[in-house]
């Protein structure tokens, strides 16, 4: 328990900095969204394939480091949920199409 | 671990590396909340379908371009971004045994799910002054249905994260609750996942 007890503690300082550093990513992909919106500088058929990218990118950051989900240790987890994302995606592009 | 040990992990104040999943009760409620993320990601998925396909239909209401105001949109986006770091830091000193610092980093979660809770309830108000209501067209309909759905989720989150801080604050920090935490806080990242398709479908491709 005494010699577990060092490593542990570093391990929990190390991803208490990944944490911040991957919520800075995730700030800097919101400013980019918004700018893309609100200023002119993307041409206006880029902008919404971009801010979709974007937001497709920060929930597999949260997904990852936020929610701990790990393919390697959760294979039935991350299962479950992809399987939901693939039929959300399923539902959002039937009605936003066939409606 | 054996059931000599995990009573001694119950009873003392230092709990083992990820108590979360130290238990079988534990792995149990965490599988079965992710069971349940997935099942609100296809109703929350189904709600922007039907609001993809609505928006245009604002009858002599306001349109999406009238009504959306960025830096108001900006501002919920930011306290729904942090509150989801202030969690995890939560979770986080749950790992370091550092009770003052989860129950700190929660607090925060709580209070920032209040003011976005307030900040939402400002913007109704706002576009039912401007004439945006829940009868008034398929467009409000859809809107409302969506935003509604995941405010009342919010609402949710922060009565349940209340609870928990009440319960560690009554009876001290103990195994049984460590899986509790973990599971409030993947549920309010949950929710800050779909404030970001929010922000995105519905407001910033409503101003393109």
């Amino acid at each position: 328990m005494e010699q577990a007890k060092p490593q542990q503690e570093s391990q929990a300082t190390e991803s208490d900095a990944k944490h911040l550093a991957s919520f800075a990513v995730m700030i800097v992909l919101t400013a980019i969204a918004f700018a893309a919106v609100t200023m002119d500088i993307v041409p206006p058929a880029m902008v919404v394939p971009l801010i979709i990218g974007l937001a497709a990118i920060q929930v597999m950051m949260q997904f990852f480091t936020f929610m701990h989900l790990d393919f390697k240790k959760h294979r039935i987890t991350v299962t479950f949920i992809f399987t939901g994302l693939l039929f959300g995606v399923i539902c959002v592009v039937a009605l936003k199409y066939l409606v | 671990m054996s059931t000599a040990e995990l009573e001694q992990a119950k009873t003392s104040a230092k709990l083992p590396p990820h108590p979360e999943r130290a238990t079988m009760e534990g792995r149990n409620k965490i599988l079965g909340l992710w069971l349940f993320i997935g099942a609100e990601t296809v109703m929350f998925a189904c709600f922007f379908g039907t609001y993809l396909a609505l928006k245009g239909s604002n009858l002599d209401g306001p349109t999406t371009q009238e009504l959306y105001q960025i830096p108001m949109v900006a501002i919920s986006t930011l306290i729904l971004l942090v509150s989801s770091l202030t969690s995890v830091l939560g979770v986080l000193g749950m790992h370091q045994n550092n009770y003052k610092k989860m129950m700190l980093w929660f607090g925060v979660t709580v209070l920032l799910g209040f003011s976005f809770l307030g900040l939402e309830i400002y913007e109704f108000v706002e576009y039912v002054h401007a004439g945006h209501t829940f009868a008034g067209s398929a467009f409000g309909s859809a809107f409302y249905t969506l935003l509604g759905t995941h405010g009342a989720h919010v609402l949710f989150g922060v009565l349940w994260i209340s609870g928990l801080l009440v319960q560690v604050w009554r009876r001290g920090m103990s195994l049984d609750m460590a899986p509790k935490f973990f599971s409030a806080s993947l549920y309010w990242h949950f929710i800050d996942v779909i404030w970001v398709f929010i922000f995105t479908v519905v407001y910033l491709m409503g101003k393109v």
